[in-house]
């Protein structure tokens, strides 16, 4: 049974951290809840498609008169039937759009889509896609990023030099300096590998193209706005002809906010043959043919006092690019950054960071967006640090922890921490466990993430974040966000912050999201950025309309002007005198006749301005992770953990727990089983047997200590929560091993044999 | 002689940060554009080496021969006004 305890507790609120169930949980929990994957439209063809079987090839040219030929076949399409234009997430930069979703003349990975057949049934799809000939003349690959730099190494992309793809630079303060005053100065390299996103919906999508040239797209994905976007730029519309439809998503985890395969295939096909085309990815395509974490070589040195204090760190960083760019740009500065945190750099800090096309499945955004690979080496070398030092690890953590009101200079200002409370209950959890048992050490790892990020690669004119409340005769309330629910609870979320700025009840509140036509745009769900961004949008949104309200509720109150009056759980009210008041639905329905029978209507947006380079707010947190090692054969078992999380006010508890979890059980499969062995540019494992997700007999008690602090800049205080605690439990494992053995391990994720090996290693250093 | 007043970049014209050589040599890596990679070969240097040459060893060598380099330049053409 996991424990769950509150520190710092605010009682002020109706609604908001109340027992409130997802609004969305019956039709989920009855299977009434439609998925892209359930849609079905009239007239409907089924896609399939061939993708390539080289690692880095020249198309020399595609017959598929045959597949044609085949009864039931409506529609082959191949590059030369798109408009060939180069897409990416970072429009802004022309250069980083690298990637054709139907390649035209060149694959450069396994499993890159080549064409794509719409026939009357799956099965139909499939036998014709064995009868399209692709004449292919195979290239030189190069797969890991350290090859692909070499003056020999075949060139990915024509123009990209020795195949840097980009590159980030980070630096502040005098760290030549730093190195020259510390006492002691410890250097590393590690290599953090890739993971799938394992989303249990995976990529796809139901598109129709009708004769009047307007497209209409279900898609399963985290930004219904941005597929708006691409979409529009890939297939030459203007965004207001496509309608993306995105009901529900079964989960997301930062790959599927850009186009995939799915989306752009039925699209051409449909276009081609003006009937509703879907496509849905097997387990192996979402493997084989979407994205990944980005995997990482760091080399990270630090400078400290022989007091512990951090002077300076200095990290160099090479990310496995894979193909194409996707939002691995944007990974790339983040990692950077974020092996600063949670501390504070006495003398400065320095990060060099090249992401390296390479003939392998293209890496991008996933849960914790650089982060965890970051947490992996930087806290394990903390730790190391300490113990080289004969410090104590928490202690030094503390000392050199951000603080409320502390500036990373040039990139962020703290202006909430609760990291120091963070220590003090993991502290208190260590001690409540007294002696482990032999074989268990408990290892640990703190961090800090950011809510949201202030980017515009999208380059977008609208603002980040939109809502819009109606008030309708009955005192229930529409509300319309462009924020997308991805499993993660938005929309409860949302309604949450709505009812409670409104004054009304949480089932007053219909949330209406994943439409473009009906929403205002919003750029989604990634970075851990709506509940900041878009709850801001909301909280606006509900302020608007409560105003309005309340303009009417004056005029008929007769009260002095001196006295306030507020709506709270349908009440109207004088804040003075709470037990004075009217009834809310009256009070809707007589502003509705003082308005000509005009609905009223509250709009609220939300874009950080002047917060930095990152974030407008950061979340921090420490962990605790007890580990069992059997030292036979190197199996690692985890049997306890606890977190201490400063998320700010929670909006939610019952999802914040949800989030918490279930970031945690990601974390750790990242740490110990989860990995993408690729031979020659092919994954091995591209299926649940041999992809090892942890599974839940090996999750440990996820015990939460929550530390609600105060964000000035988040709606009622709330920020981050559920993508950052990705990032430390990885290098909790690893502490938990040094503490066991010694032994330092520099590979993520660590595998039995890694542990073995090092044991062994131990062995014959120690003879 | 040093140059006087900050130091902008003689590709396209941009005060980088505090001005200084180094921090000119920052943009240039972090812009790495054609233009700026031309220029860069000009010099005699080779902008890919120096950039991998940051990337594989410790310390901030690439930065600095390049800043050097700016410095120089920069030192010309106040000379040459």
């Amino acid at each position: 049974m996991n424990r769950y305890t509150v520190i710092n507790p605010h009682t002020k609120f109706t609604v908001i951290n109340t027992h409130v169930h997802n609004v969305d949980g019956i039709a989920k929990v009855t299977g009434r809840a439609t998925y892209t994957f359930d849609v079905v439209l009239p007239g409907m063809l089924y896609g399939k498609i061939l993708r390539s079987p080289h690692a880095h090839a020249k198309i020399k040219s595609i017959d598929y008169s045959k597949a044609m030929a085949l009864h039931g076949v409506k529609a082959v399409a191949t590059g030369k039937d798109t408009l060939g234009a180069k897409q990416g997430i970072w429009r802004r930069y022309k250069d980083l759009c690298d990637e054709q979703l139907l390649t035209v003349d060149k694959v450069r990975y396994i499993g890159e889509p080549v064409a794509a057949v719409a026939a009357v049934t799956e099965e139909i799809a499939e036998k014709a896609l064995e009868l399209i000939e692709v004449d292919y003349e195979v290239l030189e690959g190069v797969y890991e990023p350290l090859d692909a730099i070499k003056k020999e190494a075949p060139e990915i992309h024509e123009g990209f030099e020795r195949n840097i793809n980009v590159t980030r630079h980070i630096e502040w303060g005098d760290v030549d300096e730093g190195f020259a005053e510390a006492d002691y100065i410890r250097e590393d390299w590690f290599r953090c590998g890739g993971q799938a996103h394992m989303c249990m919906e995976t990529r796809a999508a139901v598109s129709s193209y009708t004769p009047d040239g307007k497209l209409t797209i279900y898609h399963s994905n985290q930004s219904p706005y941005y597929m708006q976007g691409l979409m529009a730029g890939v297939m030459g519309m203007r965004e207001g002809d496509i309608r993306v439809i995105s009901p529900y998503v079964g989960g997301g985890f930062g790959g599927k906010f850009e186009l995939d395969g799915a989306i752009f295939a039925t699209a051409v096909l449909s276009k081609k043959c003006m009937r509703p085309v879907k496509i849905v990815f097997t387990r192996e395509e979402d493997f084989i043919a979407s994205k990944r974490r980005t995997p990482m070589f760091y080399y990270s040195r630090t400078g400290v006092k022989k007091d512990g204090t951090l002077l300076c760190r200095e990290a160099k960083v090479f990310t496995n690019g894979g193909a194409y760019t996707g939002m691995g740009a944007t990974a790339l500065y983040l990692t950077g950054f974020f092996h600063s945190f949670p501390y504070v750099w006495q003398k400065g800090y320095r990060y060099d960071g090249y992401r390296v096309y390479t003939n392998t499945l293209p890496s991008t955004s996933m849960r914790g967006f650089g982060a965890p690979q970051a947490m992996w080496c930087s806290e394990q070398q903390i730790e190391w640090i300490a113990a080289d030092l004969k410090l104590d690890p928490i202690e030094m953590r503390r000392k050199n922890s951000h603080y409320e009101g502390y500036e990373v200079p040039g990139q962020a200002t703290i202006a909430s921490c609760g990291i120091n409370q963070c220590y003090d209950e993991i502290k208190k959890w260590i001690a409540s466990k007294g002696k482990l048992p032999k074989g268990h050490a408990i290892g640990l790892s703190a961090c800090g993430f950011m809510s949201g990020g202030i980017f515009n690669w999208f380059d977008t004119p609208y603002s980040f974040s939109s809502a819009v409340v109606t008030i309708n005769m009955d005192g229930t309330v529409e509300l319309n966000v462009g924020a997308q629910d991805i499993g993660q609870g938005s929309n409860t979320t949302m309604a949450i912050i709505c009812a409670e700025t409104l004054g009304c009840k949480i089932e007053d509140v219909k949330v209406h999201s994943g439409d473009t036509d009906y929403n205002p745009a919003d750029l989604g769900a990634w970075g851990s950025r709506q509940t900041l961004m878009s709850g801001n949008a909301v909280k606006r949104a509900a302020e608007d309309a409560k105003k309005q309200l309340l303009e009417f509720a004056y005029a008929q109150s007769g009260l002095n002007i001196i006295y306030d009056l507020d709506i709270k759980d349908r009440w109207v009210h004088s804040i003075s005198r709470p037990e004075r008041g009217s009834d809310y639905v009256d009070l809707v329905r007589k502003a509705l006749r003082g308005k000509s029978g005009q609905r009223i209507m509250g709009r609220g947006f939300y874009t950080p301005y002047r917060k930095g380079m990152i974030s407008p707010a950061y979340s921090y947190m420490l962990q605790g992770v007890e580990v069992e090692v059997d030292e036979e054969t190197g199996k690692i078992r985890l049997c306890d953990s606890m977190t201490a999380h400063d998320c700010g006010q929670p909006i939610n508890h019952l999802g914040l727990i949800g989030q918490l979890e279930g970031a945690f059980s990601m974390a750790a499969g990242y740490g110990y089983l989860e990995y993408m062995p690729y031979e020659d540019g092919k994954l091995m494992n591209p299926n649940l047997v041999d992809y090892h997700m942890i599974r839940a007999p090996e999750m440990p008690p996820a015990n939460i200590a929550e530390i609600d602090t105060y964000e000035p800049e988040g709606p009622y205080g709330a920020k981050e929560a559920g993508e950052g605690l990705t990032n430390p439990t990885a290098a909790a494992i690893g502490n938990a091993l040094f503490k066991l053995y010694g032994i330092q391990m520099k590979e993520c994720p660590i595998k039995p044999e890694m542990v073995v090996n090092a044991l062994k290693e131990k062995k014959a250093k120690g003879k | 002689m040093s140059v006087s007043g900050p130091i902008i970049c003689p590709v396209c014209g941009k005060k980088a940060k505090t001005g200084s050589a180094i921090d000119c040599a920052r943009h240039m890596f972090g812009t790495g554009d054609k233009p700026h990679r031309q220029w860069v070969d000009a010099q005699g240097l080779s902008f890919i080496d120096l950039m991998i040459e940051q990337a594989t060893t410790p310390g901030n060598k690439s930065y600095q021969i390049l800043a050097d380099v700016i410095e120089k330049d920069a030192e010309k053409r106040q000379k040459g006004k």
